[in-house]
């Protein structure tokens, strides 16, 4: 269980996180929806030090750590149990799409070479790219690049998984195929906290939809609640817009 | 003026006897003054509090020194001051015992690291922040991840910098001789002092240096063509 209280970030003078809070449990999908600004992908890096939070405190299975005041052994082991999927792929760019899956199960879980690499071979296999094992991220396309970061991610058998808006650097096509191997790593049973604007994604796949506006969450709730029966204001005109978007594209 | 051509060979054979002495000065301060470099635009770049502004300082102040005036500045300092350094810290070694060579080392491996750090902050800042950020998220420590990711990323970008340091380094070797140590250039003068015929002697000596430097550029282009293999090749 994961759970994140009274979490508060500023930039300079611009306060990205006013209090947020988060209680997320095993197995669970939670989707984070919001304009942007509003403060989810801070909030997402705030989980794993990428940002470093004002105040606030990290419960993680069990474990009381102050956001603020983490030592460095504290944010290491942190890291060791999660995942994170950026939005730019983020993939080693010197090593081939094996070695960058294999990189944090040598290095890290200390596994030896040959298990690691029929582990990373595995998981490639999985994402559908086993063929592509050789390659370098700068010979693979968005879409592909970015299912070597989810295997990169979901090799390392993490608690939990954070993806930081995986598909919006991809073209529409391309989109498809990722979301589908999301769907597959939410079937397996992780943790996973999604920050993203595909909605009818988000519907299919979370258990709980969180949704921020401003630095604060506004309102949370099954996908049926918060897309059906709204009670907010905000959370009313933010999806109409949303909505009235895919509409317009169809 | 008349080319002697024996004379050339007398000299160049007079400079490859001294051709180990340089390529021993340019291994040492290049092999040091890189670790140094690499560690200072490290400290630079990660900013390490009070020594990165220390560094920073350093090499700004530092770079605006030659080596010609730093080596007989630290010579005559290490001369007039030695004896009572030794006495203070009951060394038993006499002045004479000690080589001067260690002073050239000092002098020119000073130098470069400060040029050597800025490369490697160059370095540094060429690689994209989400390499750092991966490699932390996967769970590498901070020096993992420089020595897995982001140096072998650095090392394309720095080597046409440090292949040109390389060879200045090269070039500025001979500047040792004026605290008396042999090498290549005064080797190779060395035979001249006979017929008071210079251009033989100096001639050798160019043929040499320009030997070593060739043999350092193709070196230098191959680590170039291997550290470079993951990245895209514009049209």
């Amino acid at each position: 269980m994961i759970e994140l209280r009274n979490v508060k970030k500023k930039f300079g003078n611009n306060e990205v996180l006013h209090d947020v809070s988060l209680k997320v449990n095993d197995g669970e999908v939670v989707v984070l929806l919001g304009p942007s600004g509003s403060g989810k992908t801070t909030f997402l890096r705030c989980i794993n030090f990428l940002e470093r939070a004002d105040s606030g405190k990290l419960n993680f299975e069990g474990k009381e750590i102050d956001l603020k005041k983490a030592r460095k052994k504290q944010i290491l082991e942190i890291r060791r149990n999660s995942a994170f999927v950026f939005q730019n792929y983020g993939l080693f760019n010197n090593k081939t799409a094996l070695q960058n899956v294999m990189e944090g199960l040598t290095a890290v879980q200390k596994k030896s070479k040959e298990e690691a690499r029929k582990i990373a071979l595995d998981t490639l296999d999985w994402v559908g790219l086993k063929d592509k094992a050789d390659f370098f991220p700068s010979q693979l396309s968005g879409g592909q690049q970015q299912r070597v970061g989810i295997a990169r991610a979901v090799a390392l058998n993490p608690k939990v998984i954070l993806f930081d808006e995986p598909t919006s650097a991809l073209d529409p096509e391309l989109v498809g195929e990722t979301l589908a191997v999301i769907k597959k790593v939410a079937k397996k049973g992780i943790t996973m906290i999604i920050v993203t604007h595909e909605m009818s994604f988000a519907q299919d796949v979370a258990d709980k939809v969180v949704f921020m506006d401003g630095g604060v969450v506004v309102e949370e709730g099954s996908p049926d609640e918060v897309f059906y029966k709204p009670k907010e204001e905000r959370t009313k005109k933010f999806l109409a817009r949303i909505l009235h978007q895919d509409m317009y594209y169809i | 003026m008349e080319f002697n051509y024996s004379y050339f060979v007398t000299s160049f054979k007079q400079a490859l006897l001294y051709t180990p002495v340089t390529l021993k000065i340019l291994f040492v301060t290049f092999t040091v003054s890189f670790v140094l470099g690499i560690l200072i635009g490290a400290i630079r770049f990660y900013k390490v509090p009070f020594l990165s502004k220390f560094f920073s300082a350093f090499v700004t102040v530092y770079m605006g020194i030659p080596i010609m005036v730093a080596l007989v500045l630290y010579n005559l300092v290490f001369l007039t001051c030695y004896t009572d350094f030794a006495n203070f810290f009951h060394i038993s070694k006499k002045i004479n015992e000690i080589d001067q060579i260690v002073i050239a080392y000092v002098a020119l491996i000073a130098s470069n690291t400060c040029s050597m750090s800025e490369i490697t902050r160059g370095g540094f800042r060429s690689v994209d922040k989400v390499q750092f950020e991966a490699g932390y998220t996967i769970g590498l420590t901070k020096f993992q991840t420089f020595r897995r990711i982001i140096f072998p990323q650095m090392l394309p970008v720095i080597s046409p910098g440090l292949l040109n340091l390389l060879i200045g380094m090269l070039k500025s070797t001979n500047l040792v001789s004026t605290i008396g140590i042999m090498e290549i250039m005064v080797a190779s003068l060395y035979p001249c002092q006979e017929t008071y015929s210079y251009l033989e002697g100096y001639l050798a000596a160019a043929l040499m240096y320009w030997i070593i430097g060739i043999a350092i550029e193709n070196l230098g282009h191959l680590v170039e063509h291997y550290s470079d293999k993951y990245r895209k090749k514009p049209i």
